[in-house]
């Protein structure tokens, strides 16, 4: 079950030569699923970086992002209802053959996490795939991080100071529940309490 | 020393010399246009435009104050303030932190600050894998496999829960 340690060789980034990277096997296999996929339509609901534009315009037909981190950290600095974010997400159904959500779900409460699920499952078409990220007790760090995907799918956090988000630290039951309209896929513990899951739309 | 006190007298002091400055235009932040811009020169936007803009060979900045709405047809393309529309770029998009960018976007590369906010559509020149990026370094590189250690929620086809 244990999985990746903290590595801070091989690190690729100019930004923050300091990062902690680790190997991510379940974006590898979301991307081996995904290159299959004839459309090749993919959604990335943020933080978006730079690095990420790279990797993933160069490798599907059309790259979607909607930074969702960003509205939602506005909502909240304005008070706004939170539900607000959604009205975002305003593509057509069955756009999408992968969803890249990373630690979202984290960020939001039990209600939004729902409307999210329902979102994305309403986004795929049937069989894409979704990705998500929970990063469980991590001790000291409720701070949001990039994703910032890097060679042979290491995968770095930076540090978002700009965003100020809660943190709902969800444990493995809590998302199987959560994602109940899909299909577990697949599900990698990469640090202590660091958990990637796939599921898949029937 | 006398030379030069007679010739001070003499002639009227010359008209400054315009400095050599790049040519760019500038639309004020109290500027508002609507309509078809064209130009062949950079064009830098702290004002609102709708409509179209077209610089092919030149740079279009949208400012930090800028608001535009607009088709946008130019070489490279430097997004700090908020637009909505598609930007078709024969070089580099950049955006920065300050951004809001709501569009499509088509260029030969991209560059994004943390911070900038994003809903786009976005189609990059492809260039094949492996091959050297415009950095020098190679695209991908060969690294030792990762470990892979994974937990089967639910076999391929069979539904969890």
């Amino acid at each position: 079950m244990t999985a990746f340690t903290a590595d801070r060789k091989n690190t690729d980034l100019k930004h923050d030569p300091g990062a902690v990277g680790y190997s991510s096997n379940a974006l590898e296999l979301f991307m081996e699923h995904f290159q299959q996929r004839p459309e090749r339509k993919l959604l990335d609901v943020g933080p978006v970086c730079q690095e990420n534009i790279r990797f993933f315009a160069s490798r599907v037909k059309k790259l979607y992002v909607c930074d969702m981190f960003i509205r939602l950290d506005r909502c909240i600095r304005k008070g706004s209802p939170v539900d607000q974010i959604w009205e975002k997400l305003d593509y057509p159904p069955q756009s999408f053959d992968g969803i890249l959500l990373w630690e979202l779900a984290d960020r939001l409460d039990d209600a939004d996490v729902k409307r999210l699920v329902t979102l994305c499952h309403s986004l795929l078409r049937p069989g894409g795939m979704v990705m998500a990220v929970v990063l469980g007790d991590q001790p000291g760090s409720s701070g949001a991080n990039a994703f910032v995907v890097g060679q042979n799918f290491r995968v770095y956090l930076r540090p978002q100071p700009h965003l100020h988000l809660p943190l709902r630290s969800r444990q493995n039951r809590d998302v199987l529940s959560m994602m109940a309209p899909f299909i577990p896929a697949k599900s990698f513990i990469c640090r202590p309490g660091f958990m990637e899951f796939l599921f898949r739309r029937e | 020393m006398l030379k030069k006190n007679r010739k001070a007298t003499a002639e009227p002091p010359a008209p400054p010399k315009p400095v050599p400055v790049d040519q760019k235009t500038i639309i004020g932040d109290q500027i508002s246009i609507e309509g078809a811009i064209r130009g062949k020169e950079d064009l830098l936007i702290e004002g609102s435009v709708k409509g179209s803009i077209e610089v092919k060979a030149h740079r279009l900045t949208v400012g930090v104050k800028g608001q535009v709405e607009a088709e946008i047809l130019a070489a490279n393309v430097t997004v700090s303030g908020k637009l909505a529309g598609n930007i078709n770029a024969t070089g580099k998009v950049e955006i920065t932190k300050e951004a809001d960018f709501s569009g499509e976007i088509k260029a030969r590369s991209i560059s994004v600050e943390d911070g900038a906010y994003l809903k786009a559509v976005i189609e990059m020149d492809r260039e094949p894998l492996n091959r050297v990026s415009p950095s020098g370094k190679p695209v991908e590189k060969t690294f030792s496999e990762p470990i892979k250690e994974s937990l089967i929620l639910a076999d391929k086809g069979s539904k969890g829960n």
